[in-house]
């Protein structure tokens, strides 16, 4: 028995795995569209302490209304709760979604989330037969397929993403060009330190920025890029500037950020022309 | 009940999933060195489809665990006893008296990592406020970050301590479990060992106590498989292939000799799509002679040559077989069709010496 049946029988389980998703989600019957998302409100933000840990994102007390019983519910973000609220201030609006009837397993987003369909895993099940379906190819007809298969699709998908990777990129440069200027000072270097498998230690250092917007608004957010020499960053005044309509956007170098958006489509760019470069090898070895 | 016993489940589970792990760990690295498609793919699935299965069963009681309301009180730290090391994070042994607002109050004995910044914040006789699954007290976990209402009822609450031994999550024949981890790992392997020895060794019971030869190497490819045995080497051919195709027949020989330039054989044997060469065993030099040096370009022209000039009608089927048995290499062609069998016989360089036909 060959890999050819197997991977014919790896396609069919993939294949019935992402039919049977796609027609949960068509039935409305998926995790995530059974989720339960409200919106909260920060109440409280709590100050890091110096040399703490970054896990668990900055402590908030957020309160929001349980649409069961109309109550207003207190909770914080300690332990396990989702995303890491990594900006925070008094009146933001962050996300929280909980398993239908179980409020007390809710977790956190930094934004209000809007519904999902629960795409995500038959769309995985659906990546998993193209994979499969491309091995077969280039196991039946010759391995040139399997850079046709993979540098054809993905420089597709790549040129398919590409005005939208530019309109994000030229939004961006205007929010930043729109952005206002505050004093901010970094009121705390939050230090992680762990041990991975083969005993080498590795270190994360976070500062801690703190503003108050020109509306009044006081910011504490974990800033970890354009910050020179963070470990000894520890009350150093900065100037942050950030969106007036969402202070949660901010950054201490606007000129850096704008050059970064631009590599990032040029490497996108790149990306797919390696990919066209790759399957066109495949189809001249043919 | 102040302490939990390992299960017969529990323990069974971790023998399965060592028998598990062994069994597949062994088939996949055994297939992998044999070149056996569904051995490799065995010790793929049998984890994955463990996995699954595991996942599935444990579905109803992670459901029941998950719908539990995990209940807050306060707590008063009896003692702590921290486990210092390279990371920020360090884990730390919890003795607490936790005093539920509405059920009798209990003590019980915790592990949990806090960071070395906070860990102050933790002293012996200090209140904090812990979290618990009603259903499971000895999953106790301290809230770090608790509401505004909790955090000042522990600013200004006192706790009793209370009495008697700790209720632990610790499971005191943890040991045994392992162990038995352990055996299911070596089962597992055994198992699989067991089961495909005659692929995985090549090698029987010694009866007689002839040993039996072992594969040196074996190979195989879309167009040809090649065996090579210390006695005996073999190339068969896929299908739509002859041995009479130009140069193949010498090919396939040289594929069965490289790498061992002196071996030398005893017969040679070629039908349509497949060679067979017996290899000499040390000692027997009067007999044996170079595979390589027969006339395989004639060896088209000899098979012709007896299925027509001998009148056998269309041939179906024709053999090869090369021997050197009395001191100069014969070679003796059979050709069989549907007018009877054409025999020939050649010498060393294709000299045509004898036909026959029935």
């Amino acid at each position: 028995m060959g890999w050819d049946r197997f991977l014919v029988l790896w396609c069919a389980v993939w294949s019935v795995l992402a039919l049977t998703g796609y027609g949960m989600s068509l039935a409305g019957v998926t995790k995530a569209q059974r989720t339960v998302r409200l919106t909260g409100r920060i109440e409280r933000v709590r100050p890091p302490r110096h040399g703490g840990s970054r896990t668990g994102g900055i402590s908030v007390v957020v309160t929001y209304r349980d649409p069961a019983s109309g109550q207003q519910v207190t909770v914080t973000n300690d332990g396990e709760r989702g995303e890491m609220i990594t900006v925070a201030w008094e009146g933001r609006e962050v996300g929280l979604s909980h398993p239908p009837g179980r409020p007390h397993a809710y977790r956190f987003s930094n934004t209000p989330q809007e519904p999902s369909r629960g795409l995500g895993r038959p769309s995985f099940a659906l990546f998993m037969v193209y994979v499969g379906l491309v091995v077969l190819a280039s196991i039946d007809w010759g391995w040139p397929y399997a850079l046709i298969g993979f540098g054809g699709a993905w420089a597709l998908s790549g040129a398919a993403y590409l005005p939208g990777a530019v309109r994000d990129k030229n939004r961006r440069i205007e929010r930043l060009a729109a952005m206002d200027t505050v004093p901010g000072r970094v009121i705390a270097v939050l230090k992680d330190v762990g041990v991975d498998e083969d005993g080498d230690t590795w270190t994360t250092i976070t500062p801690v920025v703190s503003f108050t917007t020109r509306e009044g608004t006081a910011v504490t957010a974990h800033c970890t890029s354009n910050l020179p020499d963070p470990a000894g960053a520890y009350g150093r005044d900065v100037t942050v500037h950030y969106t007036p309509t969402d202070p949660a956007d901010f950054t201490l170098d606007p000129a850096a950020e704008h050059r970064s958006r631009e590599r990032d489509v040029m490497f996108h760019v790149l990306m797919c022309v390696v990919l066209v470069a790759t399957a066109v090898t495949g189809a001249a070895l043919l | 009940m102040n302490s939990r016993t390992p299960t017969a489940a529990g323990l069974s589970l971790g023998f399965m999933t060592g028998a598990v792990i062994g069994a597949s760990l062994t088939a996949f690295i055994g297939g992998c060195v044999i070149g056996r498609t569904p051995l490799i793919v065995t010790g793929l699935v049998l984890p994955a489809s463990y996995g699954l299965l595991l996942l599935l069963a444990t579905l109803p009681r992670r459901a029941r665990e998950a719908a539990v309301v995990p209940r807050t009180a306060l707590a008063v730290i009896e003692s702590r006893e921290a486990f210092r090391g390279e990371a920020s994070d360090v884990p730390v042994r919890f003795e607490l008296s936790v005093a539920p607002d509405d059920t009798p109050a209990f003590r019980v004995e915790i592990r949990q990592d806090v960071n070395l910044v906070e860990l102050p914040d933790y002293r012996p006789r200090g209140i904090v406020v812990v979290e618990y699954p009603p259903d499971r007290p000895w999953k106790t976990r301290i809230v770090k970050r608790p509401t505004p209402e909790w955090e000042d009822r522990a600013a200004v609450a006192q706790v009793d301590s209370v009495p008697g031994p700790a209720m632990t999550s610790q499971s005191p024949e943890g040991c045994f479990g392992g162990l038995l981890t352990l055996l299911g790992l070596l089962l597992g392997t055994a198992a699989v060992l067991l089961l495909f020895r005659a692929d995985l060794f090549d090698s029987h019971d010694a009866e007689g106590g002839a040993p039996r030869p072992s594969v040196s190497s074996s190979s195989s490819s879309s167009s040809s498989t090649i065996t090579v045995t210390s006695a005996t080497g073999t190339v068969a051919l896929g299908p739509g292939q002859s041995m009479l195709d130009k140069g193949q027949l010498r090919e396939a020989v040289e594929s069965l000799t490289q790498g061992a330039d002196s071996r030398r054989a005893l017969t040679v044997v070629v039908q349509d799509r497949l060679l067979t060469v017996v290899f000499s065993p040390a000692g027997v030099q009067s007999t044996e002679f170079d595979p390589r040096s027969l006339p395989y370009d004639r060896v088209p022209e000899l098979v012709e040559e007896a299925g027509t000039a001998l009148g056998v009608g269309s041939p179906r089927s024709w053999q090869l077989t090369a021997e050197d048995v009395s001191g100069s290499l014969r070679l003796t062609i059979m050709v069989t069709g549907g007018g009877g069998t054409g025999t020939l016989q050649a010498d060393g360089q294709g000299n045509v010496l004898r036909r026959s036909g029935s």
